[in-house]
């Protein structure tokens, strides 16, 4: 409740100090532990020895990931929940997710000499055929929550038996897709921070700049329209750009689950329902989440990495049924 | 209670009809589930050494491999159809089925982590583990969907998607953590019935006649709820008494499917769904029709399920669901309303 009487402004800040305090700590934990006093010393140019090096290949991308990552899929969770005015929307229970993993794991198996950038492309388009899907199966009928949810998680559906036909079809190129849809940042490395960065950096502003829109879309569409605003073209803008954040953030992390339902969720009960805020405080959360996830997955049983999406879904799930039990409460 | 007596004789000729046609149906599927594979039998043989075994080769591929599997299937179809139509019957909800409803993720986490955790525990152990994960899954589900302002197809899906999600990344972390067999747990999760033996067959037969012959004691009290809990009420049925054996026998039906076959889903969505929509709401017809239907589509889905990679075997949960997840959409576009 104290938290609501703080302008929206601290929260931002005290959540950057915190998202940034974060990911510095973040950089020591791992199967070597590097003590901040060390990676302290990196960042102003101190030799660190052969914990500079673990910093700079490996350690430093895979937090920049986490943030990217984080930041796309809570945003991307956001704008969903604005524009179908249903709190329980999310790039993973409408099907977005699945679909970009259908895409991905299809080209993994069916043309593995494909280079590397390849795979974001199809991941995007996988994500575009379900909001194509959505789009005509639940947005054609005046996207009633209840029909988009449904359809979104039929789509899903559809997407999980084309994954496992494939997984099933193909043994033997099964792992690597196994690995990319368990979603996890291990591995990831400067090539993926420099394909993922463009997106976000391009399209987070923009949803910023759209947020008045968002607060207007969410009057309700009879008010929306009063007040001038095309609600059928800003809505399809906005689920286009829920869909690329969402997409590029899962093509290169794989399918991280609940990070895009939660993040929002939690920002809310920060700073209530003006986008211009919400969605910043959006991007904080989820990458915090993130972050704690990835931690918890690389340092509670190092050498063996846990996959960040297990613990995403593991704080996560419960969460949401909370959430679902509040909200009927009400 | 006069109505469902007083069936016109059209509807009982329909009736007899549909039942006759979907036992055509899954004898023609059966003796193409054991006539096809990669050890192809003519149909003529297939008649011939079912009834009269020589020492063959075809006559033992069809005696020890491909009759049990075949049998395994249609009681798991039966079952699975039976404990789909049941929740759907309780809930008043064309959504519910084991799969949507927790039930079959519940399952089979409990039937992972026994596996896991006590290694050489004996199949007919492992159906207990199942039997208590449906119980837990299908009461997360049902708790959460069901409070405040009743269950509605959203709530349902949406509860049940993310009990799905979450039970789903605890059996991944189970199975990461032993990485010994991670390729059959998969398989296994996919929902099979390849390789199944007489043995199983044993095991089932108990399990799944009490919940089909529960079943269809069962059906003129989920009828009469079909007409509204006051108006049951009213005609002297003991409504938490057919919830509860409801629960019951769905925890049965659907535990020992997944312990012998693993999660296959979307027959117990589907299937009484179409049976509904051919037959009406009298569940004591719509269950025993879902049996037979459900038998005879997880045969065809067996025997379509040999040509994915042949002559290596895939999981027939495979071929559920990608029959299933479209009619799931085609529900879904509806609103989840009844079909």
């Amino acid at each position: 409740m104290s938290l609501k009487k703080m302008h929206p402004m601290t929260i931002i800040i005290s959540l950057t100090l915190l998202v940034l305090l974060g990911a510095f700590l973040s950089i020591g934990v791992g199967a070597v532990w590097i003590p901040p006093g060390s990676i302290f010393n990196y960042f102003v140019g101190v030799d660190a020895g052969g914990s500079g090096y673990i910093i700079e290949n490996f350690r430093l991308p895979r937090i920049i990931m986490s943030l990217l990552v984080g930041a796309g899929l809570g945003i991307s969770g956001a704008v969903l929940q604005g524009i179908i005015r249903n709190p329980l929307a999310s790039p993973d229970v409408i099907g977005i997710t699945k679909g970009a993993g259908f895409a991905a794991v299809a080209v993994i198996i069916l043309f593995p000499s494909l280079p590397v950038i390849g795979l974001p492309i199809a991941a995007f388009i996988g994500a575009g055929l379900v909001t194509i899907g959505l789009y005509i199966f639940a947005f054609k009928r005046g996207v009633q929550p209840a029909t988009l949810a449904l359809v979104g998680i039929a789509l899903g559906a559809i997407c999980q038996a084309g994954i496992q036909f494939l997984t099933v079809k193909f043994p033997l190129e099964t792992n690597a897709a196994l690995v990319w849809l368990t979603g996890s940042l291990w591995g990831k490395d400067w090539t993926d921070v420099w394909m993922l960065l463009p997106w976000i950096v391009i399209v987070v502003p923009i949803t910023f700049f759209l947020a008045p829109k968002l607060d207007v879309l969410s009057l309700g569409d009879d008010v929306a329209e009063g007040l001038g605003e095309p609600v059928r073209k800003a809505r399809l803008l906005l689920l286009i750009i829920a869909v690329i954040l969402a997409g590029a953030s899962v093509a290169v992390v794989g399918t991280l689950g609940f990070v895009g339902l939660i993040a929002p969720h939690i920002a809310r009960q920060l700073v209530g329902n003006k986008h211009i805020y919400l969605l910043p405080v959006s991007a904080l959360t989820g990458t915090l989440l993130l972050m704690v996830a990835d931690n918890l997955g690389r340092g509670l049983f190092p050498p063996t990495e846990v996959p960040a999406g297990i613990f995403t879904a593991v704080i996560g799930a419960p969460y949401f049924l909370f959430l679902l039990r509040k909200m009927q409460k009400s | 209670m006069q109505h469902l007596s007083e069936q016109s004789s059209v509807v009982k000729y329909k009736m007899v009809l549909i039942f006759l046609l979907g036992i055509l149906v899954l004898i023609a599927s059966f003796i193409a589930s054991l006539s096809i594979g990669a050890y192809a039998i003519s149909f003529a043989d297939v008649l011939k050494l079912l009834f009269s075994p020589d020492e063959g080769k075809a006559a033992s591929i069809i005696h020890t491999i491909r009759l049990p599997r075949a049998l395994v299937g249609i009681i798991v179809g039966a079952c699975l159809a039976i404990a789909g139509g049941i929740m759907q019957a309780i809930t008043n909800n064309p959504l519910a089925s084991p799969q949507v409803f927790g039930v079959n993720a519940g399952a089979s986490l409990m039937v992972v982590a026994g596996v896991v955790l006590f290694p050489g525990l004996g199949s007919s152990t492992l159906v207990y583990f199942a039997f208590l994960g449906a119980a837990v899954g299908g009461a997360i589900v049902y708790s959460l969907s069901s409070t405040g302002g009743g269950m509605t197809p959203v709530k349902l899906a949406l509860a049940g998607i993310t009990v799905h999600l979450f039970l789903s990344s605890l059996i991944e972390g189970i199975v990461l953590f032993h990485e010994t067999s991670t390729e059959d747990v998969l398989f296994w999760l996919a929902g099979g019935i390849d390789g199944r033996n007489w043995a199983d067959v044993r095991l089932m037969i108990p399990w799944s006649l009490t919940g089909l012959i529960g079943a269809l004691f069962l059906g003129k009290g989920l009828t009469i709820l079909g007409l509204g809990d006051d108006v049951a009420r009213g005609l002297g049925q003991k409504i938490g008494w057919i919830r509860a054996s409801s629960a019951i026998l769905v925890i049965l039906l659907a535990g020992i499917s997944v312990a012998v076959a693993g999660p296959i889903g979307f027959i117990g969505l589907i299937i009484p769904n179409i049976v509904r929509k051919l037959m009406g709401s009298d569940y004591r017809l719509v269950l025993p029709l879902s049996a037979v239907f459900g038998a005879a589509l997880l045969t065809i889905s067996d025997v379509l399920s040999r040509f994915i990679s042949f002559p290596a075997e895939s999981p027939v949960g495979i071929v559920t669901a990608l029959l299933g997840a479209p009619f799931f959409l085609y529900l879904a576009s509806k609103g989840g309303r009844a079909a």
